[in-house]
C-alpha cells in the first residue's frame, strides 16, 4: 500500500497520530541531531543528517528497570512493577541503516527466547522510515555491507522525499494502521509518482559511498587473522572509550545491578542498562584476570562481532553501515579501513 | 608558519639513531577532516606527518597509556618516547611531570607553537558549512582558514571555525620542549582566558542549575571525556562496578556491600555526580586541552566546568598548571597565605 502525502500536511498527520501516543522525530540539538518528543503544535522537518544516537533507544533503552523489590525482615519479599507497560509510540525519521538494525535486533532479542521487555517495547513503536536521497553522514557504507539506502527491511512505513511531496509507503500492519489513522491526508500514488521514486531511488544508489573493496572474503580474512599483530597495531591509539558502541544501531550487551533505594527495610530497583565491550571491566572476572586486558583485544571483539561472528550465526552482517562509529571515534579508529586492512593483511 | 619538513626530519633522526622507542604525531586519517594520532616507530613512516589546524588530539594520553601498557608487557623497551606536543599538550606533559606520573627523561618533546593559529572546532565548522562536508583546512596568509569541501571552498574567519580553548589560549607554544617548530608569538588577536566561563558565571544560579540538568540528562557515560584525558590515570575510578573493589582476595560478601557511590544507570543525577567527580579531580591540574569538550558525542561543554575550577586556582591561589615541572601541584602544596576562610 502506497499513497503520497503533501509535505505540508506531514505536520496535520503527526497531530493526528499525537491523538494515540507520543510522536518523536530527529531534532536539531546543541549542534547535533537526535531523536525527540514533538510538542503539540511544533513543525516537523524531515532534512535531517545521521542523528547521534540510533533508533535502537526506543526498543532497548539504556535503562530499564526489570521490577521493583521490597524486603523486610520476617516477611515475603514484595516485587511489584514485573511486567512492562509501554504507551504508543510513533517515530519518524528513521533512516534505512536504522530499520535494518532492528532487523538484527529483533534476531537477539526475540528469537529462541524471547526478551519480553524488548517485545513489549517493539510491538508497542512503529518505526516510519525516511529514504536517503543523499548520503547522510560522510562515513555511510550502507552498500558495502548489503544494505541500500531505500531498504525497507525492518520499517513499518517508508516514505521517499520526492521535492515537494512524500512518497509513503506502508510495509506491515502497524504501517497500514498509522496511514489509515489519517486516510484523507493521503492522495492515491500514481504510476508517475511511483516511476519517480525509481528514479530517486537509483540517483540515491548513484551518490558515492565508503566501500569494502570485497566484502565476502572478510570473513576469512577476519578467522585468518585472529592473532594477528595487526590488531594491536590497528587499536594501539584506541583511547578505551565506549563511544562506538553505545552509538551503534545494533550493539545490545547489557548489564543488571540491584540499585538499591534504602537498607531497611531493603527497597530498590533491579535495572537493565547498556553495557559495552571496549570497557576494560567488561570481562573482568572476579579473579581479578581479564581475558581482553587490551585495547587490540578488546577492538578485535567489536569487530568480529559486527563482520565475523555475527554473519557465522545469522548469515548476515551485524553492521549496518551508519558510520557513527567512524564519525564519533575520538580518534579516527574507521571500521571500514580496518575491514579493508585485514582482508589486504597490511596496515598502512 | 611551522615547518612541518623540519618536524618530519627531527622525527626521522630520532628513530633512526634509535634515541626514541617511537614518535607520536599526527598523519591524515580515513574517518574524517581530523588528523589521527599515530605511533610511527620506523624512519620510513615520518613522511607520512603532518601537522595542521585539524591536529586536534592531545598526544600526552598516550604517556599515560603507554605506561600502563608497559606495566604488563613481557618484554619491553625502556627507550623514550618522542611527541609532538602543542602549548596545551606540553602543559599536560608538565602536569605529569609534577605529579611524577611519568618522568623527564622518558619522554622526548617535540614541541609545536600554534603561533597565531589553533585548532578546527568540526561542529563549528559543519555549522558555518550548512552541512557540506569539510574535506582540508589550513591558515590563509590573512590568518584566515581555507575551507575545502566536496563541491568547491571557502574562507572563513579563523574566530568563527577555532576551538573555544585556542581563543582564549594564553600560551600557544610549548614551555618545555627539546625541540621546538614555530615561533613563539605571544601576542593573539582572540580573547582572554576564561571568557566562556566568565560570560557563563554571569548568569543565574537558577539557570546554570537548568542548564547542567539537561545537559547531564543527555550523558550517556560512554566516558570518553574520561578516556580522552590525558589526567584522568587512575588505576580504579569510582563509577567503574568491578575494578573499584575486586581483586583475588575478595569476597562475595564484600561484593555484595561494596559502596556504590554512582550507579551504573545513565540518569541525570548518577550522571551529575560522575561528572563533579571528575571535575574536581581535576581542578588545578586541567590544562584546557579541550579534549573532553570535543569527544562527547552528544555535545556537553564540559571545559566549562574545568576552566570554571581553573579560575578558582588562579584567583584564589595565583596557580596555573602545567607551567613549571618543579613547582608542588595546587592540591599538594600549602602556604601561609593561601585563603582558608572556606574551612569551617
Amino acid at each position: 500500500m502506497d499513497a503520497i502525502l503533501q509535505k505540508e500536511s506531514l505536520g496535520r498527520w503527526i497531530a493526528k497520530l499525537q491523538e494515540r501516543g507520543e510522536v518523536y522525530a530527529p531534532e536539531f540539538v546543541e549542534d547535533a541531531w537526535e531523536f525527540t518528543k514533538v510538542e503539540r503544535g511544533a513543525s516537523v522537518e524531515l532534512d535531517h543528517t545521521n542523528t547521534v544516537l540510533p533508533a535502537k533507544g526506543f526498543v532497548f533503552p539504556q535503562r530499564e528497570v526489570l521490577y521493583r523489590f521490597r524486603i523486610e525482615n520476617g516477611k515475603t519479599p514484595e516485587l511489584t512493577d514485573t511486567e512492562l507497560s509501554v504507551k504508543p509510540m510513533v517515530v519518524f525519521g528513521v533512516r534505512p541503516c536504522d530499520g535494518r538494525a532492528t532487523v538484527r535486533n529483533d534476531r537477539v532479542f526475540t528469537c529462541g527466547v524471547s526478551d519480553p521487555y524488548y517485545q513489549a517495547r517493539r510491538d508497542s513503536v512503529v518505526f516510519i522510515g525516511l529514504a536517503c536521497n543523499a548520503p547522510p553522514s560522510p562515513n555511510c557504507f550502507c552498500v558495502a555491507v548489503g544494505g541500500s539506502p531505500c531498504s525497507e527491511d525492518g520499517l513499518d512505513v517508508l516514505m521517499t522525499d520526492l521535492d515537494g511531496r512524500y512518497h509513503v509507503k506502508a510495509l506491515t500492519d502497524k504501517g497500514r494502521d498509522v496511514v489509515n489513522a489519517a486516510s484523507d491526508l493521503f492522495q492515491a500514488a500514481t504510476a508517475a509518482d511511483r516511476n519517480e521514486v525509481s528514479n530517486a531511488q537509483v540517483a540515491a544508489l548513484e551518490y558515492p559511498q565508503r566501500s569494502i573493496s570485497a566484502m565476502d572474503l572478510v570473513v576469512a580474512a577476519l578467522k585468518r587473522n585472529f592473532e594477528s599483530p595487526l590488531w594491536d597495531q590497528l587499536a594501539r591509539t584506541c583511547i578505551g572509550c565506549g563511544a562506538c558502541t553505545y552509538l551503534c544501531p545494533t550493539c545490545h550487551c547489557f548489564d543488571i545491578n540491584d540499585e538499591v533505594t534504602s537498607k531497611s527495610p531493603l527497597t530498590g530497583a533491579r535495572v537493565r542498562t547498556w553495557d559495552n565491550c571496549q570497557f576494560p571491566d567488561f570481562t573482568m572476572h572476579s579473579s581479578g584476570h581479564n581475558p581482553r586486558e587490551d585495547t587490540g583485544a578488546r577492538l578485535r571483539q567489536r569487530i568480529c562481532h559486527k563482520l565475523l561472528y555475527f554473519v557465522e550465526t545469522h548469515n548476515m552482517q551485524q553492521c549496518t553501515g551508519c558510520g557513527r562509529c567512524i564519525t564519533h571515534c575520538p580518534v579516527g579508529i574507521d571500521i571500514v579501513r580496518i575491514a579493508n586492512v585485514m582482508e589486504e593483511g597490511v596496515w598502512q | 608558519m611551522v615547518p612541518v619538513d623540519d618536524i618530519r626530519a627531527r622525527a626521522r633522526d630520532l628513530l633512526q639513531s634509535g634515541k626514541v622507542r617511537a614518535v607520536l604525531g599526527y598523519r591524515r586519517g580515513t574517518a574524517g577532516l581530523l588528523a589521527e594520532p599515530a605511533f610511527m616507530t620506523t624512519a620510513e613512516e615520518t613522511a607520512a606527518l603532518v601537522l595542521d589546524p585539524t591536529c586536534v588530539e592531545n598526544l600526552a594520553l598516550y604517556l599515560v597509556n603507554e605506561k600502563k601498557r608497559m606495566k604488563h608487557a613481557r618484554q619491553s623497551d625502556r627507550r623514550p618516547l618522542g611527541i609532538v606536543a602543542k602549548g596545551c599538550d606540553s602543559r599536560a606533559i608538565t602536569v605529569l611531570l609534577q605529579e611524577n606520573h611519568i618522568r623527564r627523561d622518558e619522554v622526548v618533546v617535540l614541541g609545536v607553537s600554534c603561533e597565531a593559529g589553533g585548532m578546527v572546532d568540526t561542529r563549528k565548522l559543519n555549522k558555518a558549512l550548512r552541512g557540506k562536508v569539510a574535506t582540508q583546512v589550513r591558515f590563509d596568509s590573512e590568518g584566515d582558514i581555507n575551507v575545502s569541501h566536496l563541491g568547491g571552498s571557502t574562507t572563513l574567519p579563523a574566530r568563527d571555525v577555532l576551538a573555544n580553548r585556542c581563543l582564549e589560549c594564553a600560551r600557544a607554544y610549548p614551555l618545555d620542549a627539546d625541540f621546538l617548530f614555530g615561533e613563539k608569538v605571544e601576542e593573539r588577536p582572540y580573547g582572554p582566558r576564561f571568557t566562556a566561563v566568565a560570560a557563563f558565571a554571569e548568569t543565574s544560579r537558577e539557570e546554570r542549575s537548568a542548564f547542567w540538568d539537561a545537559h547531564f540528562e543527555r550523558c550517556i557515560r560512554c566516558y570518553a571525556c574520561r578516556a580522552v584525558c590525558p589526567m584522568c590515570y587512575c588505576d580504579e575510578c569510582v563509577v567503574d562496578s568491578t575494578s573499584f573493589i575486586v581483586g583475588p582476595t575478595t569476597t562475595a560478601d564484600e561484593k555484595a556491600d561494596r559502596v556504590r557511590w554512582i550507579n551504573r544507570s545513565a540518569t541525570r543525577s548518577e550522571n551529575a555526580m560522575y561528572h563533579m567527580v571528575r571535575a574536581m579531580h581535576l581542578a588545578g591540574r586541567c590544562t584546557d586541552c579541550g579534549e573532553c569538550e570535543r569527544v562527547c558525542p552528544v555535545n556537553i561543554p564540559l571545559r566549562l566546568l574545568n576552566t570554571m575550577l581553573e579560575r578558582e586556582a588562579l584567583e584564589m591561589f595565583q596557580y596555573t598548571p602545567g607551567l613549571d615541572a618543579e613547582q608542588p601541584s595546587l592540591i599538594s602544596s600549602f602556604r601561609d597565605g593561601d585563603p582558608n576562610d572556606f574551612v569551617r
